[in-house]
């Protein structure tokens, strides 16, 4: 089977106009970028907390949480106006709420969050135990306290009897988020029915459970950023010498090129869509530049092989017959990755789902940036050097 | 059949059983955001050090000079400056002065005033003080981690010279009580009654003056009311000298009181119990202060003389009593410490995740593999046999390594599902490329292979590139993709070019003449 049969694109005629746009778009890109980190009220990049500093809870529900109560009540924690949105499916009743720490502050406002949802949350729950955010170990303290079996008595150590009853009420909360009832502890069959009621008779339900939490001080969170804009500048760089070093200048600084533009080009694509930049979305920006290299090194081997196999033909021509040989490559493996890029950014889950975004997008503008930028910018390059060269030459003749 | 392909064959079955038998030996280790669990970067104030230092060394300085009869006046210390001033009355021995600094306070340098010395560190002494300190904090940190019972905690140090200290323990499912436990200073001091408790600063201070005398500090008391909230404070004057502190302690215990309430037992060391025992002995029937962090949390009358056990009651509850038992046996924090970073993954996210993402590779998979098989026939299924192998080799060598994965790493799995394959693409379409121009099957293999290969190396390098930078930036769960990524790739490099060239020479082995191949 074949999808492509040979092909005799001459896809180096249409470079003005493909570079022009380009252009255009990255030149706009970098110019909004460029505006955000000016005018912080202008939406551009929007970074994560692991940027900007914050604190991040992801709080599950017992029954659907009221969005506005939620705001009202954690309103006042930190100068900036909490954001709070649902997070994954409805019927999950779970709530993501974010908080940005000011620059310059020092608070870890995890505290200050928790303690503000107890009060307004659990305000039954009182000074009892409650058995949606408290932990195994003190769990466990509780029934050694409590001893229904009566183990002290026997002699026998009351926190080996205990304890492996505990860690299975928290297993069971850890398989289901939170308890929605204290009937569910019948769901856990390692409990002695003396231990169950004593649990019964002494914690209380809070009415929401701890996911996840997150809180990044403001100076971690520059020191990230920095870094992170280090390590891609760091490795379009390597990838510069790399390719300088087994191909030739012209050929590197095309590949450079069209990765630069890949990453503005991506990084447009979040600001449009306004998601958030944070760690793994960096690794995906890292990945997409591994990737997009990958497919240029491709086209340029097959130029190189060209060039010492038909000496005497032009460059450009050379260039659109490599393309044209690799092309049926170029869209089968990029087809294959997205073969696998799409089921992750359609069933990956809300957690992994900018870091597929960034992946898929970049596969586009790769794809499209190893035909359309690096060879005609390589083919300029090249012309340059050539000209410069006739110059030289002409004048030491002289 | 050729010995060529049978040393292929050996090679191909040994990298695959070391990497099946890693994967049966070994699990592949879980990162926090899958396993859940509590990630903390803290930093170590190491001023507080200083500042401890540098009054550790004017008190020393004081009490020394007392005893030898050199009268010196109020000290101040200047963190800032690194270093403190004294002040030296006119009718003190200068030159006795000086030679009670050079002995005893060696690491200093003395500028010696008309009516002010100023004492600062020499050289590397502050460096050294801020190294201790974080030091301390660490040992002590582990200590608290062991004594709470976390498997596999992480406790290290970000750097060498670094203040910053990481902390990672897998499985917590109750981050808030662990991080109170890790950054409470936990110092303990008993101390001398000399007023109180009174309910102001300024009644406690009548006797006095309205004056704290020079020997002396106001600390408070939190009064509670029935219901265990917080209703004002009560003030006390205390001694500033401590009579035993935490240091002297041998262990705690939590224990019950009289009345059946939680309390902390505690046991001194010898040393620490001769001095207890002489105070208590002179005391009895007055109060001491136990004073927790600069707070009393009670002040007993001394009713015995105590030598070495004893108890402290506050308002515990029973897990405030562990805890605090917990922190005294692992020691106080020579320094106060804050929390850059905190990452805390509940498990049911982590579980949900990990369903998740291998839900969609195991999609993406099977598109993959449809798609090599239909569109490059036998090759292709050549191809999936590469690349399952290759995904044996990337868990394998995770295991083997102890790479723990992340669900970044989760996801540049899936990746290398969809990047393996490129090395075959382009070997097959290098094929049919000598196919087309009439080589044959045998010649278009062997060309279309080593074509091929110089292609693949320059294009997996670029990525490796990445990857290495990538790895070098980030923390856990991005450094997991990032040796995900790079081994995936290599092993796509020796599935592809290795494995799947020898499933070709096996094949056409003891074929003469092959006329057509399914590619």
């Amino acid at each position: 089977m074949r999808i492509i049969g040979e092909t005799h694109i001459p896809f180096l005629s249409y470079r003005k106009i493909a570079v022009t746009v380009s252009a255009i778009v990255v030149g706009a890109g970098v110019l909004w970028i460029a505006a955000g980190v000016l005018n912080p009220q202008i939406k551009a990049l929007r970074f994560g907390i692991d940027f900007t500093g914050g604190t991040q809870v992801l709080a599950k529900f017992r029954e659907a949480p009221d969005l506005g109560r939620l705001r009202s009540t954690l309103t006042g924690v930190s100068t900036d106006a909490p954001i709070i949105q649902r997070f994954d499916e409805a019927e999950k009743h779970q709530v993501l709420i974010r908080l940005q720490v000011p620059a310059g502050e020092q608070a870890d406002l995890t505290r200050p969050v928790i303690d503000r949802l107890a009060a307004e949350f659990n305000a039954d729950v009182g000074r009892r135990f409650d058995l949606n955010t408290q932990g195994s170990q003190a769990l466990s303290l509780l029934l050694v306290d409590a001893d229904p079996d009566r183990v002290a008595a026997t002699g026998a150590d009351p926190a080996s009897h205990y304890a492996p009853m505990a860690d299975a009420v928290l297993e069971y909360r850890r398989q289901h988020g939170i308890f929605s009832s204290l009937d569910e502890l019948n769901g856990v069959p390692e409990l002695s029915p003396a231990a169950r009621s004593a649990i019964r008779e002494r914690v209380a339900l809070g009415s929401f459970a701890l996911l996840g939490v997150e809180s990044v001080g403001p100076a971690v969170g520059a020191d990230l950023k920095k870094q992170a804009t280090m390590a891609i500048a760091l490795s379009l760089m390597g990838i510069l010498i790399y390719v300088w070093v087994r191909f030739q200048l012209p050929y590197s600084i095309g590949a450079v090129v069209a990765l630069f533009h890949d990453v503005i080009t991506t990084l447009t694509a979040l600001m449009i869509t306004q998601r958030e930049i944070n760690l793994p979305t960096v690794a995906a920006l890292l990945t997409l530049v591994g990737y997009s290299t990958n497919d240029t090194v491709v086209i340029f081997d097959r130029i190189r092989e060209n060039l010492r196999l038909r000496r005497g033909e032009k460059l450009e021509e050379i260039m659109d017959l490599s393309i044209n040989q690799t092309l049926s490559r170029t869209i089968i493996t990029s087809g294959t990755v997205l073969l696998v890029v799409l089921p992750l950014f359609l069933f990956g889950g809300d957690v992994i789902n900018t870091f597929a975004f960034v992946l898929l997008v970049g596969l586009f503008v790769g794809c499209y940036s190893t035909v359309f930028i690096a060879s005609p910018v390589a083919l300029w390059i090249s012309r340059l050097l050539a000209a410069r060269r006739e110059k030289r030459r002409a004048r030491g003749r002289r | 059949m050729d010995r060529k392909i049978i040393w292929r064959i050996v090679i191909t079955l040994v990298v695959v059983g070391t990497a099946v038998f890693a994967l049966v030996q070994k699990r592949i280790p879980l990162g926090l955001d899958l396993s859940g669990g509590i990630h903390l970067v803290l930093q170590v104030k190491t001023d507080d050090a200083i500042k401890a230092e540098l009054d550790d060394a004017a008190l020393r300085l004081k009490t020394l000079a007392g005893e030898k009869n050199l009268p010196v006046g109020e000290w101040s210390a200047d963190v800032g400056a690194l270093g403190f001033q004294v002040a030296v009355p006119a009718g003190t021995d200068r030159d006795a002065l000086g030679q009670l600094a050079s002995d005893y306070l060696s690491e200093y340098n003395v500028d010696a005033g008309p009516d002010t010395w100023t004492f600062t560190f020499k050289a590397n002494v502050e460096a050294a003080v801020r190294d201790l300190a974080v030091r301390q904090a660490l040992e002590t940190i582990r200590n608290r981690v062991d004594q709470f019972g976390v498997s596999e905690p992480v406790i290290q140090r970000q750097g060498i010279e670094s203040d910053r200290i990481l902390v990672q323990l897998p499985g917590v499912d109750d981050p808030t009580r662990v991080k109170e436990i890790i950054s409470h200073t936990a110092f303990l001091e008993w101390k001398e009654v000399l007023a109180g408790p009174a309910p102001s600063r300024d009644i406690l201070l009548t006797r006095t003056g309205g004056q704290v005398p020079a020997d002396a500090q106001v600390a408070t008391e939190d009064r509670e009311d029935e219901s265990g909230a917080v209703a004002g404070k009560d003030y006390y004057l205390l001694r500033k000298a401590a009579i035993v502190t935490g240091r002297d302690l041998r262990t705690a215990r939590r224990g019950q009181g009289q009345f059946g309430e939680p309390v902390v037992n505690f046991y001194l060391i010898p040393s620490g119990g001769d001095k207890f025992a002489e105070f208590t002995a002179a005391h009895i029937g007055d109060p001491a202060a136990i004073v927790l962090d600069g707070n009393v949390i009670s002040a007993p009358v001394i009713r015995s003389r105590i030598r070495d056990e004893g108890y402290i009651e506050g308002n515990f509850d029973i897990e405030t009593a562990e805890d605090l038992a917990l922190k005294l046996r692992a020691g106080a924090l020579p320094a106060s410490i804050s929390y850059l970073e905190e990452r805390t993954v509940g498990p049911s996210l982590g579980r949900d995740s990990i369903v998740r993402g291998v839900r969609a590779g195991l999609v993406g998979l099977a598109l993959v593999v449809v798609f090599m098989v239909v569109y490059y026939k036998l090759s292709g299924l050549n191809a999936v046999f590469a690349l399952v192998l290759n995904l044996v080799l990337l868990l394998g060598a995770m295991a083997y390594f102890g790479a723990t994965l992340t669900l970044p790493g989760i996801a540049g799995v899936i990746l290398t599902i969809g990047m393996a394959v490129d090395a075959n693409v382009l070997i097959f379409e290098r094929i049919r490329e000598e196919l087309a121009i009439g080589k044959t099957v045998r010649s278009a293999i062997d060309t279309g292979f080593a074509r091929a290969f110089g292609t693949i190396l320059d294009s997996n390098m670029t990525t490796l590139i990445a990857a290495l930078f990538l790895f070098q930036f980030g923390t856990g769960p991005v450094k997991g993709f990032a040796v995900t990524l790079s081994i995936g790739l290599l092993a796509s490099m020796f599935t592809a070019v290795f494995v799947s060239r020898t499933v070709f020479m096996l094949v056409l082995a003891g074929r003469d003449r092959v006329e057509t191949l399914s590619v």
